[in-house]
């Protein structure tokens, strides 16, 4: 059987997208929150 | 005692190495599959992405059951963060399933048990987040989405059994049966190793996400507050 190199770099591109996607997108939430916060306890 | 944080972002870069461990094992150290041939190392990603759903989808029952016992908003936490990240990595084994599916089977998809009851484990859990997105009040979305989550963990034993009970062109389990596995030494330590790696991000990102809905909730009630 060839070795089908091109689908082994897709799937571990895949996963590496998605796992890349995801932890980035809670760091930029967590930021958010806590400048949110960091502005409501300058407010008060 | 370190600081939360600190603790949180030591565990990510253990996880990053025993990433990198595993794909070092996955490329380097295991062989070429006899059959397969290379595509085989899809396996690497593929199964400890399903294991590392199994585990998150069988925290979301926890979380659920104690949520429902308790009242306490910690358990719906996790619950919560755990059916994101099930629906994740539920994502990346169907993902890599099918990649994997193409060479080998000759097809992207095909309605087999596994991969069929996969998909609804995969809407399942997409649903009970819908769900939750739905309802503003958290004592109410806690209760709905506790009773989804329990009555969800069904399908894990069926998604795994699958192969045993109805006839599929997916193989049977090699790792979690009943019989001893037949992978070769090489091959199980690889595996094994990526696995442990995707568990170790698996925690690390619910850490992070658990802390990030401490963090909605805080600001839910201020808003309330405010309001």
């Amino acid at each position: 059987m060839p070795d089908n190199w091109g689908y082994v770099l897709a799937a571990y591109g895949v996963a590496a997208a998605a796992l890349l996607g995801y932890w980035r997108h809670l760091v930029r939430r967590g930021r958010a929150l806590a400048a949110s916060r960091r502005g409501d306890r300058g407010a008060t | 005692m370190m600081p939360r944080s600190a603790t949180t972002r030591v565990l990510g870069w253990l996880a990053l190495l025993a990433l990198l461990v595993g794909l070092g094992l996955a490329f380097g150290y295991a062989p070429r599959e006899s059959i397969q041939g290379n595509v085989q190392r899809i396996m690497y990603v593929h199964v400890p992405a399903v294991l590392t759903a199994y585990l998150a989808f069988v925290l979301v029952l926890v979380g659920s059951i104690g949520y429902l016992a308790s009242a306490r908003a910690g358990w719906d936490r996790l619950a919560a963060g755990a059916a994101e990240l099930g629906v994740l990595f539920t994502g990346i084994t169907i993902a890599s399933g099918s990649i994997w599916g193409k060479p080998t089977w000759g097809t992207w998809w095909t309605w087999d048990a596994r991969l069929t009851s996969t998909a609804i484990l995969f809407l399942v859990y997409v649903g009970y987040l819908l769900l939750r997105a739905m309802v503003d009040e958290p004592e109410r979305r806690g209760r709905f989405a506790a009773v989804v989550g329990i009555v969800g963990a069904a399908n894990i034993p069926i998604v795994h059994f699958s192969v045993k009970w109805w006839r599929a062109l997916h193989q049977p389990s090699t790792i979690l049966g009943p019989e001893p596995s037949p992978i070769a030494a090489p091959i199980a330590a690889a595996l094994a190793a990526n696995w442990a790696a995707f568990t170790l991000l698996f925690v690390y990102l619910l850490v992070r996400r658990i802390e990030i809905a401490r963090l909605e909730e805080a600001a839910f009630l201020g808003g309330a507050r405010a309001r």
